[in-house]
Formats: structure tokens, sequence, C-alpha cells
């Protein structure tokens, strides 16, 4: 017998700063958009566990995209005769996540991302806050130094193997192997350069130390950082917490990845997040639907698939 | 004992101890194949020159002298961190070389020359993870 994934995937066109992007993203689920944003030099795999996760999408569409030069997306077609090496922007970070929301049609996502996804939250709720329902910041803080280096893409030095070296060790040693082993094979399927460029973001191009003070408060932030994250450490994603204004911050026993190293702990520490995203969701507000247990649910979510399993977040 | 395990003492004799568990090591002479290089690896004031031939360790000596003709790395760190990173389960910010090393921690250098140290970074880390058996 045949064993599928829930997920499915298809190719959307972008437009993003004069250029248009064919952009691969996968899906599941219905319900409240979310978007998930990978971490630097990866793709939207991160995400596979909680893609098929049924308490999630029973009441999210789950989405998850790989940004331009990364996993099935491909680079500019004129990317060789760039004059100069690939670098994430802020702005072209944010700009491209609030274009391919629009691009899908999606009203009002939810972000979630990790590392550099979770940095890009703060300039999200910076610039674009009305575009979105809440942000969960994973593994976030408002400066993240020290990453952006040449040995990352050195033609004498294999980008694979370094650049998934590189972050072994931001995972808890208490992480399944086998997970943390599919998450270092992530990265060392990078392009050249690609992670590097990715890190331009990360750790010069979003200092935010200076305006995090200025997010309003008006959309909901979740903060969620693991212990053995040596990058943002817990005490990076305090701090930064104190500063936003209305946000929530949770230190889990994790590591950088918590999405793809260790979705079973991950679970646990995302539930209580998405149990107050979706009571705080108009459509839903009032309505107990979905957060009573499967049989309640099923009662009032007559346009349900019947048979599907429900939500007990 | 901690949840972390135990602290050990670090001496040519436990360098040594390690040195044979790297070379029982079944997976190191594979993604160590093109490992050929002799580093240093300090512990306090203590500079032990590790020489690797194809991902083994073909000798240990304690001190450097001349006729060494140098090393091309060296992993510096006090006794303490390298007793957190190599416990069974080593607590945060020990659990890696990159972790002590990151700029925030500045618990071990890195210095010498560092690109074989990049270009061999994954055995490297797989052999120094054998500390844990230790």
């Amino acid at each position: 017998m045949n064993q599928h994934d829930p997920i499915v995937g298809r190719y959307v066109y972008v437009t993003c700063q004069g250029k248009t992007y064919r952009t691969y993203y996968e899906e599941t689920g219905d319900g409240i958009p979310m978007v998930c944003l990978h971490t630097a030099g990866t793709d939207g795999r991160q995400y596979r566990h909680q893609m098929c996760d049924p308490d999630i999408a029973a009441n999210f569409r789950v989405i998850a995209f790989d940004m331009p030069w990364h996993g099935k997306s491909i680079p500019p077609s004129d990317w060789y005769l760039m004059e100069d090496e690939y670098k994430l922007t802020t702005s072209f970070y944010g700009e491209f996540i609030v274009a391919f929301c629009r691009a899908l049609d999606l009203r009002k996502p939810v972000i979630m991302g990790q590392s550099m996804g979770g940095n890009i939250c703060l300039h999200l709720a910076l610039k674009y806050e009305s575009e979105f329902s809440a942000l969960i910041a994973l593994e976030a803080c408002d400066y993240s130094p020290g990453w952006w280096i040449y040995p990352l893409h050195h033609p004498h030095i294999h980008g694979g193997e370094a650049v998934a070296t590189s972050v072994f060790g931001l995972m808890s040693p208490e992480s399944p192997d086998e997970y943390r082993w599919e998450t270092w094979w992530y990265y060392a399927q990078g392009g050249p350069g690609i992670f590097k460029g990715d890190l331009y973001f990360y750790s010069v191009d979003s200092d935010f130390r200076d305006q995090v003070h200025k997010i309003s408060g008006r959309l909901p932030i979740y903060f969620l950082t693991g212990e053995y994250d040596f990058a943002c450490t817990p005490e990076m994603t305090e701090r930064t917490a104190e500063k936003v204004k209305g946000s929530e911050c949770v230190i889990f026993s994790g590591g950088h990845f918590p999405t793809s190293e260790d979705p079973v702990k991950f679970k646990e520490v995302i539930t209580p997040v998405l149990r107050k995203i979706v009571q705080n969701d108009p459509d839903r507000r009032g309505g107990n639907r979905a957060l009573s247990g499967p049989s309640a649910a099923a009662a009032s979510s007559p346009a349900r698939p019947t048979g599907r399993r429900v939500i007990d977040l | 004992m901690s949840r972390y395990g135990s602290r050990k003492s670090f001496d040519l004799e436990w360098i040594e101890r390690w040195a044979r568990c790297v070379n029982e090591d079944r997976i190191l002479p594979v993604i160590g194949r093109f490992f050929n290089n002799r580093f240093v690896l300090g512990v306090d004031e203590t500079e032990f020159l590790i020489e690797v031939r194809g991902g083994k360790i073909a000798r240990i000596s304690e001190g450097l002298t001349p006729n060494d003709m140098g090393f091309d790395f060296a992993l510096r760190a006090p006794s303490s961190a390298w007793a957190k990173f190599a416990m069974q389960i080593p607590p945060p910010m020990f659990n890696d070389i990159w972790a002590m090393a990151h700029p925030l921690h500045k618990q071990l250098i890195i210095d010498g020359n560092t690109l074989p140290f990049w270009q061999n970074m994954r055995a490297l880390t797989r052999m120094l993870s054998l500390m844990r058996e230790v």
C-alpha cells in the first residue's frame, strides 16, 4: 500500500524589487493561513513534520516556501552576471514575504520563521504590521553578529560540509540523531554562497537594537528560543522580547532548528501558542469550535471533511 | 554526577585514551580520508600536538619543541571548558567547538592556519565528539 505525506507543492511567480521569481511552496491543511520561513541557506523542508501534523492542519493552512536561490526556487535568470556576491537584504526579505503572501491572496496570515526567519519578524512588525495577524519568531533576537564570514563560501573549502557542520552544534545534543543529521543534510544541499549571503542579513543588515522599541504591540509576537542556541541565546531573545511591546517569550530545552531537529518537543512548545492564535482569530472568536475536543469541533465545522482529525491544541 | 556527566582531567594518558577511541572509529577513515594535518589541542597552559593521517591519530605528544616545526592550527580552551565539552550530554554553550569559539562566548580560541581546520571540520568535529566516549 502506498503511503503519502499530505503535503502538496506548487510554483507561484512572485515579483519583488523589479524581478520575478519562480517560487516553490508546499502546503497542507486549511484554516488560518500560516506562512513558514526557513532558516539561512536551507528550504521549506524544515517544516515537513508540522505540515504532516493533523492537529495543526485542522486549524491552519500551513504554507512553507523556498526563498529565491533556495531549495526548488531558482535564482533570477541573470544571476551569473551579478557583479557582487549574493547577499540577502532586510528590504528584499521583507518585501518578498509580503509579495509572496499577496501572490497567494492570503488574508492576514500568521508568519512563523526561525533563525533569520525569526529575526525578519521584527522588521515585519515594524514595517508591515497590518499585513499579518500574528508573528511566531523562533530563535530570534534583535542582533545576531558574527556569522558573515569568508570560510562559508571559499573555493578551497567544501561548502556543503563546512556550512552544515558549522551549524550542527546549534542543535541540542538531546534532539534525536536522525533529525539532527537530516537538518545537517538540508544545510549541505544549499547553493554555493547562499548560506553566507543569507547571513549578511542575519549578522549585518538586521541590527534592530535601536528599532524594536518602536513596535506598536498591536500585532501579537511570540518569541521561542532553545537553550542550546549559541547564535541567538535565550538571554538575547529575552532581552529583545523585553523591548517589544506585547510580546511573549518562551525558552525551552531545544536548539536552533526546533521544527526539524526535534518535532515532538517542538509540538509541545508551539501548541499553546497556536491555541492562542486560534482563540484570537476573528473568524473563530467565540465559536468554541476546534478547542473543545474532536466531537465539538466536528459538530461546529460542517464544511470540513468528515473523519478528519480535529485540533486539540 | 550531574545530568551532564562527570568531570574529566586532561593529561597525556587521557589524550591517549581519546586517540585510541578515535582510531577505533569506523566512520572517521571515510569522512577523514584526506585529513592529514597536525593540530594543537590546548588545555589551559598545556599543548598537546595531535598528528592526523587519513582521519586517524598517528601520534600525540605533550608540549611543542623546535623539532616539531610548528603545527597547522590550534584549538585552545580552559580545562573547565573541555571538561564540559567532553560530558556525555554537554551543557548549552559547551556542546560544540563553534559554540565555545563564538565571539559571544569566547571559551575556545582557534588560531594558526584555519584553512585546513575548515577543510576537515566534519571529520574534526566527529573526532572531538569522541572525547565523550573516553
